[in-house]
């Protein structure tokens, strides 16, 4: 078992790039080598022991590391970036491409995350007790595949375009979402309890799953009413303009 | 500055070199005879050199790849690689930025490359981004199959002034020689229409395919321009369009070369040697092309393989990458340049599982392959559309070693066993058949071969030395060596320069853009004009003041010279 724990030193005001703080990243290092790994502050190469107070006890394989991150995270981006096993526990808030690419472990916060939590991940679990920003598990720009796998729980709200191009795994948000949830997407889940708008455009497969749509887009084909883990929902299939075999559950 | 290069395995074909120790002495830019003792020395210890590598069809520059750039910001993030005191930073895979496309290809011991397509009215963008591609030489070829005037003068069987035009057109664009796309095609798909084969009239016009192809390449030997027509078939990305090929092909018999090379280049056949009638019976026709080249004398092709991973097509076949779009469910990027063609982008994964990916990738080597004069087929994946040039050495390393393609065969589809030849071609090509491929061939297709593809007096001093002993290398066995060699050179030497050494860039001095000041009679010229004066007063949505590329956008030009001369019309 591999413990380390990082705390932001005085305010990072502009935005630091930390794709470094992952347990793949840490795994089997020792206190100094970790804190000499590289990380970007704007155009300024650093060193994450300049940006962040870290301690290190124990070494262990990568399973084995735990990320505990205490403190004020939101101008640092990329934070667990591609990890493959492990566990990050943050209690703060933290800035965009939280988990980008992760294909396993499991991070948690505690408060916010900005947008692009979860793009292109593969597998593993993000759990956000907060609020998400824009594209949570979303594609990168231009992408025709954007989160394959794994899953997201969001206990707040999300903003726009979640799980946009998704294409595997399961994004489930407690609150509401913002407009065009499911954009372009192309298989997975996605879960909203509370409310959206325009969910599930160009959809070609998949399924979504939301209590109340603000507005629909004329693009779905109604195809009765349907009891989904004994609640009522109606069933539309869609988007009917790209020949989409998705399937929208709006709550009756 | 002298440098001499001493002990190495040249491979100059043009010369008749093949494998021997030959010294090469470099002076001012230039190969000499002999260099003073002062000369620097680079001793090649029994390396592999060749002259600097040609290329004669890529996408490297213009609207069209500036479009892929735009729309594929997904590839933009492979092969980065930031700055440092010499170079410019790399992006990109398939459609790198333009420090890349020079640094990438000086990397590989490329020297020269020719862009494939411009039309007129885009090519101030082209010369904008090859004057920001370091190191090599370039250039670039003017669309002129679906161009309106091209259209009229051809209904009215005027060439004096269709070669006027081409001769105005190729100033106008500062370009290398002329480029014809599904000629016809490009038109129609104005109106949601293509031409079908050789012999469909394009409305409006009553000009056939066949008449623009032939009309145009007597012009281009009444101007006798350095290069041939080139090319791009009609039909091209439909099942069994190899008739539509070797129908053109059969074209090339009705003018006589005003020069020592093709009147005829049908480019990237990979893409138009397809059999069958459907995407069910789709085969592999490459080997009936072979068959015609080794049974034909002026007409040259290139390979245009495909490689398997990420590619983005782009082309001023606009019919075609609507279809490409459609069947892929893909991105789509489409161009209409007013009165002179069309255009599409399209991004795509060749998969090795795909039957027709599969049936693909054989076609470019059975082309290679089974055509004996290796003249007659230029190795090329028409980047980015087969796949990205940085692929060469891959290609290379295929068409050496048997073993390689064996190894690959049983990663495709099955499809490769029963619709194509490939698994039973035992053919392995040698270094001398991949330096003609490569630099001697293309430099005499383009119709440079006076200064470029060869190491004798007077060519430039373009020289690549490779880290394999050649007496010491079996490729067929050492494939991956091979690929790896070819992949980063000990040395690029661009004119006279060190501009790559142990596959690490050293210098990026600028290279020149080559292009063709054709003359006409002064009276051929003005009549022409009146009409295209009409034409912008009419048609085009800009004024010919704004159209023309200046002397400013060219500040690295090399003109090559033509101009009318009697040409014989069997």
């Amino acid at each position: 078992m591999q413990t380390v724990a990082i705390k932001p030193k005085n305010g990072i005001k502009i935005s630091a790039e930390a794709e470094n703080i992952s347990p793949d990243k840490f795994a089997g290092k020792s206190e100094k080598d970790i804190q000499s790994l590289e990380a970007w502050m704007g155009n300024q190469k650093t060193t994450l022991g300049e940006l962040f107070t870290i301690k290190a006890e124990g070494t262990g394989a990568v399973a084995d590391v735990k990320v505990v991150m205490e403190g004020d995270f939101s101008r640092v981006k990329r934070i667990g970036e591609g990890m493959t096993a492990g566990l990050v526990m943050i209690k703060g808030n933290v800035d965009m491409h939280l988990g980008a690419k992760m294909s396993g472990g499991k991070i948690s916060v505690s408060g916010n995350v900005d947008s692009w939590a979860g793009r292109e991940m593969k597998g593993g679990e993000l759990i956000i007790e907060g609020n998400a920003g824009y594209y949570l598990g979303a594609g990168y720009r231009g992408e025709t595949c954007g989160m394959r796998g794994g899953k997201i729980t969001v206990l707040g709200s999300a903003l726009d375009f979640l799980g946009e191009h998704m294409c595997g795994g399961e994004i489930i948000v407690k609150g509401n979402a913002g407009i065009l949830a499911g954009l372009s997407n192309n298989g997975g889940k996605i879960v909203i309890e509370g409310s959206t708008s325009r969910p599930g455009s160009e959809m070609a497969k998949g399924t979504i799953i939301v209590g109340k749509v603000d507005e629909m887009m004329p693009v779905f084909k109604l195809e009765g009413t349907e009891a989904v883990d004994g609640v009522s929902y109606r069933k539309y299939t869609g988007d009917v303009i790209v020949n989409g075999k998705g399937v929208l559950y709006v709550k009756e | 500055m002298e440098l001499l290069i001493k002990n190495g395995a040249v491979f100059d074909p043009a010369n008749g070199i093949a494998g021997d120790k030959t010294d090469i002495s470099i002076k001012d830019g230039k190969i000499v005879d002999k260099v003073s003792s002062g000369a620097i020395v680079i001793d090649a210890g029994g390396r592999l050199v060749m002259p600097g590598g040609v290329d004669a069809h890529s996408h490297i520059a213009g609207a069209k790849v500036n479009v892929g750039r735009i729309m594929r910001p997904e590839d933009t993030r492979a092969g980065i690689k930031p700055r440092t005191k010499i170079t410019r930073p790399y992006t990109g895979y398939t459609v790198p930025n333009v420090y890349a496309m020079g640094y990438r290809y000086a990397q590989m011991g490329y020297t020269t490359v020719f862009e494939a397509a411009q039309a007129i009215m885009k090519a101030r963008h082209t010369h904008e981004e090859l004057e920001e591609i370091p190191i090599i030489d370039k250039g670039a070829l003017t669309l002129f199959g679906s161009n309106w005037p091209t259209m009229d003068y051809v209904r009215e069987k005027n060439m004096d002034k269709l070669a006027a035009y081409v001769a105005w057109g190729l100033l106008a664009s500062r370009g290398f020689g002329i480029k014809v796309v599904n000629p016809g095609g490009g038109e129609m798909w104005g109106f949601g229409k293509n031409v079908t084969g050789l012999d469909d009239v394009v409305p409006n016009f009553e000009v056939t395919p066949r008449d623009i192809i032939v009309s145009l390449m007597k012009v281009n030997e009444m101007l006798g321009l350095p290069h041939s027509v080139h090319l791009h078939c009609n039909n091209l990305g439909k099942p069994g369009n190899y008739k539509t090929t070797l129908a053109s092909m059969e074209l090339a018999k009705q003018v006589k070369p005003s020069k020592d090379r093709q009147v005829l280049h049908v480019t990237h056949v990979t893409f138009n040697c397809w059999g069958g009638t459907n995407w069910g019976d789709f085969e592999s026709k490459a080997d009936e092309i072979a068959n015609y080249l080794n049974n034909s004398e002026n007409v040259t092709t290139d390979m245009g393989q495909l490689i398997f991973g990420s590619a983005t097509t782009m082309t001023a076949d606009g019919p075609v990458q609507y279809a490409n779009a459609k069947l892929l469910h893909a991105k789509w990027a489409n161009g209409d340049v007013e009165l002179e063609d069309a255009s599409g982008v399209v991004p795509i994964f060749y998969v090795k599982q795909v039957s027709i990916h599969a049936i693909m990738w054989a076609m470019g080597l059975e082309l290679a392959l089974l055509t004996k004069d290796p003249y007659k087929v230029l190795l090329t994946t028409d980047h980015p559309n087969g796949g990205p040039f940085v692929n060469y050495p891959e290609v290379i390393a295929l068409l050496m070693s048997n073993k390689k393609r064996q190894e690959e065969i049983k990663t495709l589809h099955e499809a490769v066993h029963k619709r194509t030849k490939i698994p039973g071609i035992e053919r392995e090509l040698g270094f001398n058949d991949i330096a003609i491929m490569t630099r001697a061939g293309s430099a005499k297709v383009l119709g440079l071969l006076d200064t470029k593809g060869h190491l004798g007096v007077g060519a430039d001093a373009d020289v690549s030395i490779y880290d394999i002993k050649p007496d010491q290398t079996d490729p067929s066995a050492e494939h991956a060596k091979i690929k790896s060699a070819f992949q980063s050179a000990a040395y690029t030497i661009k004119g006279g320069n060190v501009v790559v050494k142990d596959g690490q860039i050293t210098a990026t001095p600028m290279g020149r853009t080559f292009w063709v000041d054709a003359s006409v009679p002064d009276e051929q010229k003005e009549i022409m004009m009146k009409d295209i004066r009409m034409k912008f007063k009419n048609y085009y949505s800009i004024n010919l003041a704004n159209y023309m590329v200046q002397d400013a956008y060219l500040t690295h030009p090399y003109v090559v010279r033509a101009g009318v001369i009697p040409v014989e019309v069997s």
